[in-house]
């Protein structure tokens, strides 16, 4: 039982990283209507990145904080120099952009930092567990939950409440009456794809140190991000965190009892969601 | 009548230019590309979860021809089959929804596939692949000859050909075009827009099994990037870089493709980062395809000359 408690409480740790995943993911989709198929590299980018600059400034604090900015500054790289040039090609050359582009950057990332996984250990303050009373618990999961919490909360805040906010739903909702407000839709899409790339960056630099480097880590997230957006609709944040949670619980729990089956039951959910919910948790196509 | 002697042509040649084997691939891909090709040239649907049917065709067809020593033509009946199933499976869940979403969810189901071919290691191998296919003879024809093989795989390929574009010019073909050009009007017509997608998707399923089976056979193994998303995301590829708007354009996709890989692959171990770059370029600055590009290159030889 307390195997079982401990578990679902990782599953909820993991679960808010999908949550951001699918979140920055929902932002460039809905917002530049484009299928991004670097958004795994983007994550993984995030975590290497993580490890180069501890490496050099030996301060995770520092890391964490500095990382998803140059993630963002390469996503705002990618949209004004490729990404914008393709918004009336249809998406088969825009799939394929952003393929060539995971391509490259997962590439680099053995070519740079090696094939083999790296390990990367959380700073000393947040090493070692908690009491929780019925389980023994790492800190840095718990740290990263809060962190997870804390970047989803801001997210909200920021579109719910602030006017660029407010600019963006309105871009996913309707492109053609944002631009005749007298928005610059080309500013609105580069920053879009820059804030959805942070969110990438940071996911990837807080799963760091949970589950080490490697190469694949990027292509796996990306399913992953694709199944919260499916199963979330987008732009939906609840609907992000919703299926966040169900998936990384369900992955967790089934971890427990059967530990080759783990990432293949994220699809199997989303699978057995969609049987009974076509259009996803809430409805939204 | 032009296009089908040039194609009849390149069979006989292509095994005095290159070694049979990769004349075979050559082939084997454009099967691949014809499937997706009803999908995304047709129809309209870009899937990025075509390798879910070729590599389950590979790994059923491979493991029993490797367990169970089946025929060739029980072997290839068997790839079709299961290319068709696991497409219906799929395709039940995607063609529900549209644009962006369901090229995601082709991808996610496609790494549902990947996982579990990467995690059942007793049947799969797993990251090893799963090597030993053999290639059974038959009417004392010896397929382990790599020329006769050739010969197989060219006349299964024209087979092919001819039977996508007897699907093509069918009613069947006419609405799924409609579908690919206005699909509330062929709805308002009075089809029913899903069930055509997915008959689709079951169709170029089909294909992907019989080119899964024939891939598996000439290379004696099933790797895990069969049923990998690179896998699906090469068809695209392939199809897009000759062309998707005409029924041509996978097979001469399927030459460059093959050609750049094969050239790439040679010059570093690396080499998906080439590959990457070329794709970035295709889009940039080739979207027409092959046609557009060899246009634009004769334009500008004769305006510098």
């Amino acid at each position: 039982m307390n195997l079982l408690l401990g578990q679902i409480l990782n599953g909820i740790a993991t679960g808010m990283l999908y949550a951001l995943m699918g979140l920055g993911l929902s932002l460039i989709t809905g917002v530049l209507n484009i299928p991004n198929f670097a958004h795994g590299a983007l994550f993984a980018i995030g975590a290497y990145f993580l490890v180069s600059v501890v490496g050099l400034l030996g301060n995770f604090w520092l890391g964490l904080l500095v990382a998803p900015i140059g993630v963002a500054l390469l996503g705002l790289l990618i949209e004004y120099a490729g990404v914008r040039r393709l918004y009336a090609a249809g998406h088969d050359y825009q799939l394929l952009f952003t393929f060539g582009l995971a391509l490259i950057l997962n590439e680099l990332i053995i070519v740079i930092w090696g094939p083999v996984g790296i390990s990367h250990l959380p700073p000393a303050i947040l090493r070692g567990g908690v009491d929780l009373g019925f389980t023994f618990y790492p800190k840095y999961r718990l740290f990263v939950m809060a962190m997870a919490g804390l970047l989803v909360v801001a997210t909200w805040l920021f579109l719910e409440k602030t006017r660029y906010g407010a600019i963006m739903r309105a871009g996913i909702e309707n492109k053609e009456m944002v631009s005749l407000l007298g928005i610059d839709i080309h500013w609105l899409f580069t920053v879009a794809f820059a804030l959805g790339a942070y969110l990438a960056g940071i996911a990837g630099a807080l799963t760091a140190p949970i589950r080490g480097l490697s190469p694949g880590m990027g292509v796996d997230m990306l399913g992953i991000a694709f199944v919260v957006v499916a199963l979330g609709g987008l732009g939906n944040l609840l609907g992000a965190i919703a299926a966040g949670l169900l998936i990384g619980v369900a992955q967790a729990v089934v971890a427990a009892y059967w530990t080759e089956a783990s990432t293949a039951v994220i699809f199997a959910v989303m699978a057995a969601v969609l049987l009974v919910r076509p259009q996803g948790l809430f409805g939204i196509r | 009548m032009r296009a089908l002697v040039l194609i009849l042509a390149a069979v006989v040649l292509l095994p005095f230019i290159v070694r049979p084997a990769i004349a075979s691939e050559i082939w084997i891909f454009a099967i691949f590309g014809l499937g997706l090709n009803l999908l995304l040239g047709y129809t309209g649907l870009l899937s990025f979860g075509q390798s879910t049917f070729f590599g389950s065709a590979a790994y059923v067809a491979g493991y029993l021809l490797k367990h169970y020593a089946i025929g060739v033509f029980a072997a290839l009946g068997i790839g079709v089959a299961v290319g068709a199933i696991s497409a219906l499976l799929v395709g039940y869940l995607c063609v529900q929804r549209s644009g962006l979403y369901f090229i995601m969810l082709t991808f996610a189901l496609n790494q549902l596939f990947y996982f579990i071919a990467y995690q059942w290691t007793t049947v799969t191998g797993g990251e090893d692949g799963m090597p030993g296919v053999p290639r059974p003879a038959m009417l004392g024809i010896d397929f382990r000859d790599p020329v006769a093989y050739y010969i197989f795989v060219s006349v299964l390929f024209l087979l092919s050909l001819w039977l996508m574009k007897r699907i093509v010019d069918s009613p069947l073909g006419k609405i799924l075009q409609g579908i690919r050009e206005n699909e509330v009007r062929a709805e308002a017509v009075g089809y029913h827009v899903p069930r055509f997608k997915l008959l689709a998707f079951v169709i170029g399923g089909a294909f992907s099994g019989l080119a899964g089976v024939l891939y598996a056979m000439l290379f004696g193994i099933v790797p895990l990037e069969a049923i990998g998303f690179v896998t699906s995301g090469n068809v695209v590829f392939a199809t897009l870089i000759g062309g998707s708007g005409s029924l041509y354009g996978p097979i001469i996709g399927s030459f460059v493709f093959i050609w750049l890989s094969e050239s790439m692959s040679v010059v570093w171990a690396r080499w998906p980062l080439l590959l990457g770059v070329a794709f970035i370029v295709v889009v940039l600055f080739f979207r027409g395809g092959v046609v557009e590009a060899w246009d634009r290159i004769w334009r500008f030889s004769k305006r510098t000359t």
